[in-house]
């Protein structure tokens, strides 16, 4: 036998107990995590259509706003009597707009319907999570005013169902 | 027999003698258990949620046990992710990663981003723990997110 072949032969036995055991031992585990459904009304921004003179028009307006990052439907439940306003003479209904602008003072996307129930504006889920406004105007007419004086008040009810 | 097929035979010869001594290192055992899964839990968007190893609650557990020195790597992920694709970023520091005894005791603190040599003894078993970080954006969607961390330990110098 050469030497280079007892070398060769004597080097494979000693690289081989390390080729043997080289084999890693693997475990995993697994990580994890749930992004919730951002969906909640912020603190609203009464009406006040303040001190109105009988016999003269008045206007106000209001919002509340909404955080999601899902889609929307809004419906108003009281319908025809949503935001009337009820004080020493009886009720008063004012005239609305309504619906919903990304800021606190124009309205982007309308509602069908201010005062009737069903489904009145159905918004598809934002790319990333938002705030927008559901913006509601209101008038009052000079003929509606003239009137036993007092205080009248009312509730605009909006209800915002995940889409 | 010719020399060559006598070389040939006597190479074989060593070559059978070699993994009596491979068996003899296998002794060097150790064994890996996953015990608790690193658990963000519920997030909402655009906010870091650090889940740190003193959470026991919530950070990863694994059990090792065996003997001798072992070589621990962890393989982190880059991103928990959904199914259809949507991914949180995760951030490792270089203190989410400890060795604790099975009382809770600190033993060592380990690096996570780096390869850590763990001495094992008595086939005593040992808890590693990881934490980390979880960046969600306004962008990132609802939904379940995953993802896979793997531990590979190997003895030293092998």
């Amino acid at each position: 036998m050469n030497r280079s072949f007892r070398l060769l032969a004597a080097l494979t036995c000693i690289a081989l107990p390390s080729a043997a055991s080289a084999q890693a031992i693997t475990g995993s585990i697994s990580a994890s995590a749930d992004i919730a459904t951002v969906f909640s009304f912020g603190t609203p921004s009464a009406l006040n259509f303040g001190s109105v003179t009988p016999g003269t028009g008045a206007t106000a307006s209001g919002y509340i706003p909404l955080s999601r990052n899902v889609g929307v439907i809004y419906s108003l439940p009281d319908g025809a009597t949503t935001g009337q306003l009820t004080g020493p003479a009886g009720n008063l209904q004012p005239t609305y707009t309504c619906g919903v602008g990304s800021t606190n003072s124009a309205i982007v996307n309308a509602f069908t319907s201010c005062n009737a129930t069903g489904n009145q504006l159905t918004l598809t889920a934002p790319a990333s999570t938002l705030t927008e406004y559901v913006i509601f105007n209101g008038t009052l007419g000079a003929g509606q005013t003239n009137i036993a004086p007092g205080t009248y008040t009312g509730t605009i009810r909006v209800t915002a169902t995940p889409n | 027999m010719t020399p060559r097929a006598g070389q040939r035979a006597l190479f074989a010869l060593l070559l059978a003698s070699c993994p009596a001594i491979a068996g003899a290192q296998s002794k060097q055992t150790v064994s890996i258990n996953p015990v608790q899964n690193l658990a963000f839990g519920l997030l909402l968007p655009g906010l870091r949620e650090a889940v740190t190893v003193s959470d026991a609650s919530r950070r990863a557990v694994v059990a090792l046990s065996g003997n001798g020195p072992i070589d621990v790597t962890l393989v982190l992920p880059n991103a928990l992710e959904t199914t259809t694709g949507d991914r949180i970023p995760l951030s490792f520091s270089s203190s989410d990663a400890a060795l604790i005894t099975t009382s809770g005791s600190l033993l060592k603190q380990l690096d996570p981003l780096q390869t850590n040599r763990v001495q094992l003894g008595n086939d005593r078993t040992v808890l590693l723990i990881l934490g980390g970080t979880a960046i969600t954006s306004n962008a990132t969607r609802t939904g379940h997110y995953t993802a896979r961390v793997t531990l590979l330990a190997t003895h030293p110098g092998t």
